[in-house]
């Protein structure tokens, strides 16, 4: 990692997550276990998949608040496609494009229509939240998946579980991606500043709809993985993984205002907020405290990142 | 009256690389309409902010009203009685005219509002200066004369003894400015003292009392405006207008590279001409002008609504501002931080960013090439900097430019249209990247300048073109330039201009 590319961000954030690890460790047995450690990785991965993707959305400073309802309907369209006698292979690629087409929907109000991300969004996440609720009918699709249909979120790849491979390969393209490619470059100089970016002969609109796309298209892959994990299309599911996401996001460094910020502070932050949760449950303490916790990790992680920068620059 | 309400001692601004003001010294005697005049960046503004607080001084002293002035805020200020009507309108669109009136100063029992007194002073000032304006008239309703003496209503308000004015007729109408007049002489009656900052020289002659020319951040002289002639003005305003550093340049007409005919925008109308290979062309004229909007228009960003672009004889349209870059047209913008750079990004970013593709094979971006044109570049310019990592927020002024410049040709233009090039950047480094720019022409790159600082488009340019109200009103060669005439000429017009 260069120096001026949020090195020291990432110094604090992971000595945060030493630093849980190490007292959760201390306070539980079970914690530093394999299948504890397992089933940690299992509850991030989805926040992970889709946070890779809205991470570089966030660079550009856009922000998309529809994900946690786009997990919900591609679910439920993975389970409904299956249920209806389509082939696992193609239900799974076609729920994974409801979710791309809704990013696209994203992105043509952000984008060509003009409509302030945050609206945009939360519009989505009401109306496609309704559109999975009116197609169930208000219940969960179980019957006709088949056996095959849990393969992907709980099913192993020689030691390791599939859906731990799928994360590791996603993670790696968006490494490069955001490093290494045309497509992260322009996401942090439009962040950084979209007028410049623009008089750069950045196309923009086109980048941002493109990121939007990216989003949709993850968010939508989550939510056919989260239906196999689950075995059960559910249109409820999902609800609050927008805020998931974004937390782990800003617990990684990445500005709200963009131009700044980090797919592997994403995940550091992720798996802050999941072993938070884990090792809560592991000490038995109810999850309404777990609520609170979160909450003053999120502020607390921005403070120290604050001042830490602050005494870097005097 | 002859006792001087505001005398300044030295004061002294500089920021990282610009020293804005040095030395300036100078007395505003009481009921007096005090002129300021200079070009863009001759240091009038940071005059007025330092009085006003919104920045902080370097060094000196301000004595107001006999006593040391050190306000602390904005807020003090205003409560020392000195008041600022900034270009941008201050006004609540929102609110009534009560009620903008009456804005921070409400009245009230426990936060309950009360009605407020109808016979206070602030109200009875605005029915003796525009009786025609309702108190309970939403303030968008208002024409922009309207909301200006609506803003000189409330400066009255907060009983101010000076009222700053910063450009106040740039936006209005011959009748609104002579409205706006008549207000200035009433305030005089009324005991308040005005510093009066304007480009248009006519108006100073009208209200003035005295005047001050500010040049490079210093005071040149301060005078009694029944003493001065116009011409001195000009001569003092624009200091050494000489094209001393001028060098003619062999310019080959036959190679035409870019060709605008009866171009017009909303703020342009029948702009025409032509730029050849190796030229310099300048285009000169006040803010407002319609400097930039050619550039817009050439470079993607306003709608061209008439006329034709040709690059090189073929025929152009932009929709944006990468289709300009493709065709070989670059531009370096006026508002360096908010346009030319991506401050928390590196040297070597903000310079690849223009030509990405030209570094990258299918979409990923080769580290070494990247890292190898910025270094060429940064080289080239002799960009001074720790690295091409270092952040371009951290750079001077004249680095950051040299960095935009240099992404301007690591698009592989032909054209540059440089707006402003040398604003806000110290003296050496603007000799820096004059240099720059002329080698840059000496190397067959086409380049249009725009700029409101007379010497540097003397000092660089083949050809000038004069603008007002968004026309070309005359073009000049640079051996028959002639500062007191080209004056005459981009101030004229401005006053022909009715309500529209």
């Amino acid at each position: 990692m260069k120096p001026g590319s949020g090195f020291s961000q990432k110094i604090v954030i992971v000595g945060v997550l030493v630093l849980i690890v190490g007292v959760l460790a201390v306070l539980s047995r079970e914690f530093l276990t394999i299948t504890n450690l397992t089933n940690v990785t299992r509850q991030v991965a989805f926040v992970v998949i889709t946070g890779s993707a809205v991470t570089l959305l966030m660079i550009s400073g856009n922000f998309d608040l529809s994900i946690g309802s786009i997990l919900g309907l591609t679910g439920m369209f993975s389970a409904f496609f299956v249920s209806a006698g389509l082939p696992l292979w193609l239900s799974l690629i076609a729920s994974t494009l409801i979710g791309t087409a809704t990013g696209l929907l994203n992105g043509v109000m952000v984008v060509l229509l003009k409509i302030p991300s945050i609206i945009a969004t939360l519009g989505t996440m009401y109306a496609a939240r309704g559109l999975a609720l009116v197609i169930t009918g208000g219940n969960s699709i179980h019957l006709g998946l088949g056996p095959h249909f849990t393969l992907l979120g709980r099913g192993f790849l020689g030691p390791l579980p599939i859906m731990l491979v799928i994360t590791l390969v996603i993670l790696a393209i968006f490494f490069f991606i955001e490093s290494k490619t045309i497509l992260g470059k322009y996401s942090f100089a439009i962040g950084g500043n979209k007028r410049t970016a623009l008089l750069s002969g950045i196309n923009v609109g086109a980048i941002v709809i493109l990121l939007y796309v990216l989003v949709g298209t993850l968010a939508g892959f989550s939510g056919t993985l989260m239906a196999s994990r689950l075995g059960v299309g559910q249109a409820m599911v999902g609800q609050g993984f927008e805020f998931d996401v974004i937390v782990a996001i800003i617990l990684g460094g990445t500005s709200l205002e963009g131009g700044e910020g980090s797919v592997f502070g994403m995940l550091i932050g992720a798996f802050i907020v999941g072993f938070i949760a884990n090792g809560l449950n592991l000490l038995g303490i109810h999850s309404f405290y777990q609520s609170i916790l979160k909450g003053a990790v999120l502020v607390g992680a921005v403070l120290l990142d604050r001042a830490f920068k602050e005494r870097i620059k005097g | 009256m002859n006792e001087n309400i505001l005398e300044a001692r030295h004061l002294a601004k500089s920021y990282p690389g610009v020293q804005a003001l040095q030395d300036v010294s100078l007395d505003i005697r009481q009921n007096t309409v005090h002129c300021i005049v200079g070009e863009n960046g001759a240091g009038k503004s940071t005059f007025i902010k330092i009085l006003t607080c919104a920045e902080e001084r370097t060094s000196g002293q301000i004595f107001y009203k006999g006593r040391e002035y050190r306000p602390r805020s904005i807020r003090e200020a205003m409560n020392e009685g000195i008041s600022t009507l900034f270009q941008e309108l201050t006004v609540v669109n929102q609110l009534t005219v009560e009620q903008n009136l009456t804005l921070g100063r409400e009245k009230s029992w426990c936060g309950v509002l009360r009605k407020p007194d109808p016979v206070e002073g602030v109200f009875r000032f605005l029915r003796d200066f525009a009786p025609d304006i309702s108190l309970q008239a939403k303030v968008s309703s208002l024409s922009y004369a309207e909301k200006q003496v609506l803003e000189i209503v409330k400066a009255f308000g907060v009983e101010a003894n000076l009222i700053i004015m910063d450009e106040p007729t740039a936006a209005l109408s011959e009748q609104e400015t002579k409205r706006l007049f008549s207000v200035i002489r009433d305030l005089k009656n009324r005991q308040i003292t005005v510093i009066y900052i304007s480009h248009i020289l006519d108006d100073i002659f009208s209200i003035g009392d005295y005047v001050t020319v500010f040049r490079d951040g210093r005071v040149i002289s301060t005078s009694k405006v029944t003493e001065i002639g116009k011409e001195d003005l000009i001569r003092m305003m624009i200091g050494k207008a000489v094209n001393e550093n001028y060098v003619p340049r062999p310019v080959d007409q036959a190679q035409k590279v870019l060709e605008v005919r009866d171009l017009a925008t909303d703020k342009l109308r029948n702009i025409s001409f032509d730029l050849h290979r190796g030229e310099i062309i300048g285009f000169y004229g006040l803010r407002g002008a319609g400097k930039s909007e050619i550039g817009y228009a050439l470079y993607g960003l306003d709608v061209v609504k008439a006329g034709t672009i040709r690059i090189k004889g073929r025929l152009a349209r932009f929709a944006l501002p990468k289709d300009s870059l493709r065709r070989g047209i670059a531009m370096i913008p006026e508002e360096r931080l908010s346009e030319g750079i991506i401050p928390k990004l590196p040297i070597r970013s903000n310079i690849s960013i223009t030509n990405l593709r030209k570094l990258a094979t299918l979409g990923v971006v080769s580290a070494k090439l990247e890292r190898q044109t910025a270094e060429k570049y940064a080289r080239l310019m002799s960009i001074k900097a720790r690295s091409i990592e270092q952040r371009a927020a951290t750079l001077s002024g004249g680095n950051q430019q040299k960095v935009v410049v240099s992404k301007c040709l690591n698009a592989e233009s032909r054209i540059l249209i440089m707006d402003e090039p040398t604003r806000g950047i110290d003296v050496g480094a603007k000799e820096e990247i004059h240099k720059i720019i002329r080698d840059l022409a000496g190397q067959g790159v086409a380049i249009m300048i725009f700029s409101s600082e007379y010497p540097e488009i003397v000092n660089l340019c083949d050809r000038i073109f004069l603008l007002s109200e968004g026309e070309i009103v005359k073009v000049l060669d640079n051996m028959d330039a002639d500062a007191e005439q080209i004056m005459h000429l981009i101030t004229k017009g401005r006053r022909n201009k009715g309500e529209a």
